[in-house]
């Protein structure tokens, strides 16, 4: 079958293999977006406004689905968002009624605040080594708007919550999931929530290389003064070159202390080679190398902070 | 690869969320089932509510079940996943067993897994704890002590075997054939 979408263009003797997409696919795609944009662009219709929908089912269900026991008023007030209790207001207003309406700034505040603690303790204790710059620049990637909003997402929250708008924004579902974990933490107590964070939120490290949130400017100096410490010298040394003076041109270089070599690197220039050696060592010394064992998403229960010896990793 | 998967979407194997790695979480969060109460094309449908729907809603807590009854039109099922897809299937004249079926299928798959183009059968956000090959990475041991320019490294090993090579190879061998006859 291959053949059949490979095209052979011919000039004279040079050959090119292309993929063939036929000529009619590009017009036919921008006439569909012209017709939509036509009609007033792409319209999305709010869940919770079709017949088939049942509040009271949804927030059972929710909980059920994450195997958690919300306090269901509770839960209510976590999807309530700002937004939505002043539009509310305003239209109370106007009927000349008033019903007093939660929103879920405190609940997110709170557990906000638990999210943040909770995944700096985890990392501590899964990463013993990993110095507190580092350990902060993951939790901050952690708790970012947009890994919070697709966790959230992934919960089922963006049909649930009340919100003025649809689709809700990053930051509403972001806040949503913050105000549930601050829901379970006032429901089920602190055990429980830490469980549901670890699962939801430091699980999103899977497969991911943690070197790569924390940017260390100048690897080389860092891992100079590290080693100062315990009084060794460093000295690098070009191991290797292959390809000298071509485009290809690849160096190697490795760190040796009191005459025994602690990492090496490659690059396409001995400034490259050595940088990327010195990052290879830190990697040694923080246990985060390409083949650490992965991370313990098991733990149980809130880890007790340990922050003496990490504290003198990270002066220096 | 057909002209009709050209619009189709395409993507990796991936479980939503890293799921299963911390717990796991049922991705079908609702099912809506509409149906015609009279007409006979919802009638395996109508059999389906009237004797497994509670006890699948039993079951699965986790699932959001929503019953619309609609005079004169095709039995649909409607389910909705939490990653946003939503899956449209007509019932039309569907037995009980068949739609007993087709619910499963649709409770245990993770999204619209059918209108996505596999690019790949395996996925990997870490393709290697070994780092990418360099000149150095299966280098000889023994050149690291070796004294060059040695003949033994600097040897040109690389050409073909010339046609004189081969001729007195043959010629070496056909003696030692002679050698041996005369024995």
């Amino acid at each position: 079958m291959l053949h059949r979408n490979i095209t052979y263009l011919l000039d004279w003797n040079l050959v090119i293999l292309a993929r063939k997409i036929h000529r009619w696919v590009a017009p036919t795609l921008v006439e569909f977006k012209r017709r939509e944009d036509k009609l007033g662009g792409k319209k999305y219709y709010p869940r919770n406004t079709f017949l088939e929908w049942n509040l009271e089912a949804e927030l059972y269900a929710f909980g059920k689905r994450l195997n958690e026991d919300f306090d269901s008023d509770l839960l209510l007030q976590a999807f309530t968002d700002r937004s939505y209790v002043i539009k509310e207001e305003i239209k109370q207003k106007e009927m000349g009624i008033d019903i007093k309406m939660k929103d879920n700034r405190e609940l997110s505040i709170e557990g906000e605040k638990f999210i943040k603690e909770y995944v700096q303790l985890y990392l501590e204790t899964v990463l013993p080594k990993f110095p507190l710059e580092g350990v902060t620049s993951i939790s901050n990637h952690l708790l970012s708007e947009e890994t919070l909003a697709v966790i959230s997402l992934h919960l089922g929250t963006k049909d649930i919550i009340l919100a003025a708008e649809y689709p809700v924004d990053n930051f509403i579902l972001a806040n949503t999931f913050k105000a549930i974990v601050g829901t379970l933490l006032q429901s089920s107590g602190e055990e429980r929530t830490a469980h549901f964070v670890r699962d939801f939120v430091i699980s999103q490290l899977q497969g991911k290389d943690v070197n790569e949130y924390w940017v260390i400017p100048n690897p080389y100096s860092m891992l100079t003064n590290i080693l100062k410490e315990d009084g060794a010298e460093l000295e690098p040394r070009l191991i290797g070159e292959a390809g000298k003076n071509t485009l290809l041109a690849c160096y190697r270089v490795a760190i040796y202390v009191n005459k025994n070599m602690i990492s090496s690197g490659y690059g396409e220039t001995v400034a490259i080679a050595k940088e990327m050696a010195a990052r290879e060592a830190l990697k040694k010394i923080f246990g985060t190398e390409d083949h650490m064992k992965p991370i313990n998403f098991q733990l149980e229960g809130i880890p007790k902070p340990n922050t003496n010896v990490r504290y003198q990793l990270s002066a220096s | 690869m057909s002209n009709s998967n050209l619009f189709l979407k395409s993507g990796f194997i991936r479980a939503p969320l890293q799921n299963g790695v911390g717990r796991f979480v049922p991705q079908l969060q609702r099912i809506v089932l509409k149906f015609c109460k009279s007409n006979g094309s919802s009638r395996g449908l109508r059999d389906f509510i009237e004797q497994d729907l509670v006890d699948f809603a039993k079951q699965n807590p986790s699932v959001v079940v929503y019953l619309k009854p609609r005079r004169h039109r095709g039995p649909v099922i409607v389910a909705e996943y939490l990653n946003g897809d939503r899956v449209w299937m007509g019932m039309h004249n569907k037995t009980h067993s068949e739609i007993t079926k087709w619910i499963e299928v649709l409770r245990t798959q993770q999204g619209d897994i059918a209108s996505l183009r596999l690019r790949k059968y395996q996925y990997t956000d870490y393709p290697s704890v070994q780092g990418p090959w360099t000149p150095f990475t299966f280098k000889d041991p023994e050149l690291n002590t070796a004294k060059l320019p040695d003949p033994k490294y600097g040897a040109n090993n690389r050409l073909p075997m010339t046609a004189t090579e081969k001729l007195r190879l043959m010629f070496e061998k056909q003696k030692l054939n002679d050698v041996n006859t005369a024995e």
